[in-house]
């Protein structure tokens, strides 16, 4: 059973974000960056290692208002991971309620290709792509800080702006920058 | 040492000749602890392991041999703690190179011969003629040319490697080395070094192994010197061409580096008997950003060369005096350092000064930071530091290095907002204009991006970079326009030839991303009055564009920045506002002027005097004439909505009196005016001459903008309290 962004009615005030990450390890860091930074709104942060969520608690679970997806280049496996959970999320997510987060894009010892792959995948479903520093502070604060921003205008509590504007204005495009493969 | 003593013998003797019995108890005391220091030199097992490797008979097994596996233990601790010393470079290069015990000790011995100081010229020269006889396998070749590449900039002199160019040049041949040696070369070249069948060689390669980026380097390095023998064009944009090979000893080399700084400056002679210092694990340093120190180079022992080295400069004098002779040094990015060798770069425009530091710059930047290899450190300060320096060279200069640029697209895609943002945005903003077909591509996407996902503060630091960008290409044009040709690259380096109309699209393209994501940004940040200030700042750049730097361009803002200025919260806001207006029409005057007196002056479309007209009338009548909503004025609403609202007469609410920007003032005009009523009545003020004094009044509180704008755009009717807006065109 597929996700779906409008089958419960929204709270009063509130924004629900879903982390997937398959490795576990960066979700948390940010989850707890999350709730400390955002205090006008309440925010609750939802974390699973991949998708589809299970049944068992569809009931008792809210209406989820942004769906991140953490991958990291370091591993094909979180890769692959990600592209099979997309499936599972019902095609209104994609209107602006998904957004990937990608860490080590600018370490050396990842291919190329790796990020060309998720760059491709969410330039095609018309999805914003932001870089990350997982490794330091500062870079899960800033991470924390730009999924709220586009969580609270993704769940309507941002006036004049709703999810589907906000991501045809930051959504990725196609990877073409052929003089990077070259350098690299 | 031993000659330092007999100097402060001397020194003694001569300068108290009589008290001879003081200065023979100091010499022996010197020589009692030189006694000392030799003992104890002589149970040192390094030195004694450098002794066994300098006077190890050829052909001994190495197989089973407990005696070098102890030296070398010793030797190898050394090596990757402090780093070796000259002497024991030399002593072990040689070694190695002569494959006394074997290709496998050589091997071995190269990887961790790290120097502490510096490297001296004649062991490397040894080496390569230990090359020369050919004995050596192919991957200690490849070795022994590495480490010099990685050592180059600590070798402590290179004319004699200049001397056997040749020498070296003939390796280019052996198919394995060439990317090596092409880089070795590069490195080596002067303009002496290039001759006629030299290039002919380089090109006979190429047309074999294809256009390889070390060759095509090399020979572009060749064409600067020698524009006449190399016949090739070249890409603008080259691969960068010769790959980072130092991997093998870079992290021990930059640790025991860092670590000895201090030692060196403290004066201390790195003998072979360094304090024994507890060895501490090699540290990972994020990335190895540093300006180097300008090395000593060249001319020793050769009287009759002319050339002046740049790092003996001291004075500004001294630059002008030996203008003509000046020895560039041998690693580029000391350059960066340096405020005598930029003021040399800056009026020489030496190409192949531009070229070296280009290619060490983009190397440094592409292999140490934005791939660098482990990231993890949290330290950043190496970064911070030569970043700024890169900033304030740029700055210096007055013109960015293309390789930045590269860097930067680049960067700013794979940057998430915060990394050294500071510094980033400083780099961004002295970018020389991007043409308008790819600047979409480069620049604005990638912002777009951060831009709209991040915070307030990076808003406001964004559109101020931009400003600051357009700023300074507004400067460029105002200083090298030329009549009908503008040549906009301030250099020649840079292969941008712009037109006219290039760099006009490329402003205006800029001008309007601004105001598209200034629009936006607003919007979603709540018409914050930071951000506003930040695009008012943007605005106030471009209405000057035409009387200020001579670019016959004239752009309104969009509706989408205007309206939040003028319906703006703060009287500031508004009083910049009127400002940009009567900036705008100035220009626009101007314009006007120049269109009727020449043929060849620009043409100002009808669309913009329209626009401009539009705005001038909202703000008359908004502020003016009470008649904001209403027909025509700017911003139309439905009566219904109106209605719905219940504003009583709400065609007023936005007239000086009552915008909430200026209340606070009619509140307090009105104290003055009346102050025994105790019941507020705003409208009195409309009344008679007090509208006159009210305005006198918000003058003299400061509001200058509002007073150009009133003096200029409006016509007042005596009759009443109307007032007409002045259209231009």
């Amino acid at each position: 059973m597929s996700l779906k962004p409008y089958s419960k009615l929204p709270e009063l005030n509130t924004a629900n974000v879903l982390l997937v990450e398959n490795e576990e390890e960066f979700q948390k860091r940010l989850s707890e960056a999350i709730v400390r930074q955002e205090n006008s709104v309440n925010v609750t942060v939802r974390l699973a290692r991949c998708l589809p969520l299970p049944v068992e608690n569809a009931e008792g679970r809210p209406r989820i208002d942004l769906v991140v997806f953490i991958v990291h280049l370091r591993s094909e496996q979180s890769l692959l991971s990600t592209e099979a959970s997309l499936k599972h999320l019902d095609s209104g997510y994609f209107l602006g309620k998904v957004c990937f987060l990608v860490t080590g894009a600018r370490s050396g010892t990842v291919s190329y290709e790796r990020l060309a792959s998720i760059k491709r995948t969410a330039a095609s479903l018309n999805c914003p792509l932001l870089m990350t520093e997982d490794k330091t502070t500062e870079g899960v604060h800033t991470a924390a800080q730009r999924v709220l921003n586009i969580l609270k205008v993704s769940a309507g509590l941002v006036p004049m702006a709703s999810g589907l504007y906000l991501s045809t204005l930051i959504r990725c495009s196609m990877p073409t920058d052929s003089d990077w493969q070259n350098q690299d | 040492m031993p000659r330092k003593s007999n100097l402060s013998r001397l020194d003694m003797n001569s300068s108290s000749e009589n008290d001879s019995s003081n200065s023979g108890r100091s010499d022996r005391s010197l020589r009692v602890a030189e006694n000392n220091r030799k003992k104890s030199e002589a149970e040192d097992p390094f030195v004694l392991a450098l002794k066994y490797f300098s006077q190890v008979e050829e052909g001994t097994p190495w197989k089973g041999n407990d005696v070098v596996e102890r030296h070398m233990a010793v030797v190898e601790r050394v090596a990757l703690s402090q780093g070796l010393p000259p002497e024991a470079i030399s002593v072990l290069l040689d070694f190695a190179m002569s494959l006394r015990m074997g290709a496998a000790l050589c091997v071995r011995v190269l990887k961790i011969l790290v120097p502490a100081s510096v490297v001296p010229q004649e062991a490397v020269i040894k080496g390569v003629s230990w090359l020369c006889v050919g004995k050596l396998p192919m991957n200690a070749q490849t070795m022994f040319i590495r480490w010099v590449l990685t050592v180059f900039d600590l070798i402590d002199s290179k004319d004699h490697l200049r001397a056997i160019y040749g020498f070296i040049f003939s390796f280019v041949t052996e198919d394995n080395l060439c990317p090596y040696i092409c880089h070795l070369l590069y490195l080596l070249t002067r303009k002496e070094s290039i001759r006629h069948y030299r290039v002919r060689k380089l090109l006979d390669l190429q047309s074999k192994m294809g256009r390889q980026p070390f060759l095509m380097h090399l020979l572009a390095l060749y064409k600067v010197f020698c524009p006449e023998l190399v016949t090739l064009s070249f890409p603008s944009k080259m691969k960068s061409g010769f790959r980072n090979h130092n991997s093998t000893w870079k992290v021990a080399l930059s640790a025991v580096q860092k670590k000895n700084k201090a030692e060196v400056f403290s004066d201390i002679q790195l003998t072979v008997s360094v304090k024994k210092q507890p060895t501490s694990k090699k540290r990972k340093f994020k990335g190895h950003l540093m300006v180097p120190a300008m090395s000593s180079v060249p001319r020793i022992g050769t009287s009759n060369n002319k050339a002046f080295p740049l790092e003996q400069l001291r004075t500004f004098s001294q630059l002008l005096e030996n203008l003509h002779r000046i020895e560039l040094p041998a690693q580029m990015g000391s350059m960066l350092g340096s405020p005598l060798a930029l003021h040399y770069m800056d009026c020489v425009r030496d190409d192949s000064a531009f070229l070296r530091l280009n290619f060490w710059l983009g190397h440094s930047l592409h292999e140490e930071f934005l791939f660098c290899r482990d990231s993890d450190s949290e330290d950043m300060t190496e970064a911070v530091r030569f970043l700024n320096t890169l900033i304030s060279t740029q700055c210096f200069l007055q013109e960015g290095f293309s390789s930045t640029e590269v860097f930067l697209y680049k960067f700013l895609r794979v940057w998430d907002g915060a990394l050294l943002r500071p510094q980033i945005l400083g780099l961004l903003s002295d970018i020389p204009v991007v043409p308008s077909s790819r600047i979409k591509d480069l620049l604005f996407e990638p912002l777009m991006q951060l831009f709209f996902t991040s915070s307030l503060y990076f808003k406001c630091s964004v559109i101020e970079c931009l400003n600051s960008m357009l700023l300074k290409w507004l400067t460029w044009h105002s200083v090298y326009a030329l009549e009908d040709e503008l040549d906009i690259s301030v250099t020649s380096h840079t292969p941008l030839n712009m037109t006219l109309s290039g760099l006009m699209d490329s402003v205006v393209q800029l001008v309007q991303f601004v105001g598209r994501i200034a629009t936006v940004g607003l919007q979603l940040e709540g018409y914050h009055p930071l951000l506003l200030s930040f695009t008012l700042d943007f605005y106030e750049t471009v209405c000057d564009m035409y009387i200020k730097y001579n670019l016959p361009l004239v752009l309104m803002p969009p509706a989408g920045v205007f309206y939040p200025f003028l319906l703006a919260t703060d009287p500031i806001t508004v009083d910049r506002l009127c400002h940009i207006m009567y900036r705008y029409r100035t220009n626009l005057i101007s314009a006007k002027d120049q269109d009727q007196q020449t043929e060849k002056a620009f043409h100002i479309s009808r669309k913009t005097y329209r626009e401009f007209n539009q705005y001038v009338v909202s703000i008359v009548s908004c502020l003016w004439n009470s008649r904001v909503f209403l027909a025509g004025m700017g911003i139309e609403l439905s009566d219904e909505v109106l209605a719905q609202s219940k504003v009583p007469e709400y065609w007023t609410t936005f007239s000086l009196i009552h915008h909430p920007a200026f209340m606070g003032y009619a509140v307090d005009f009105h104290q003055k005016c009346w102050p025994e009523r105790k019941k507020l009545d705003l409208n009195s003020i409309r009344t008679g001459k007090r509208w006159d004094w009210y305005v006198e009044f918000l003058f003299s509180e400061g509001f200058q903008g509002l007073k150009e704008f009133v003096e200029s755009s409006l016509n007042r009717r005596a009759s009443d309290r109307e007032a007409g807006a002045t259209a231009v065109g």
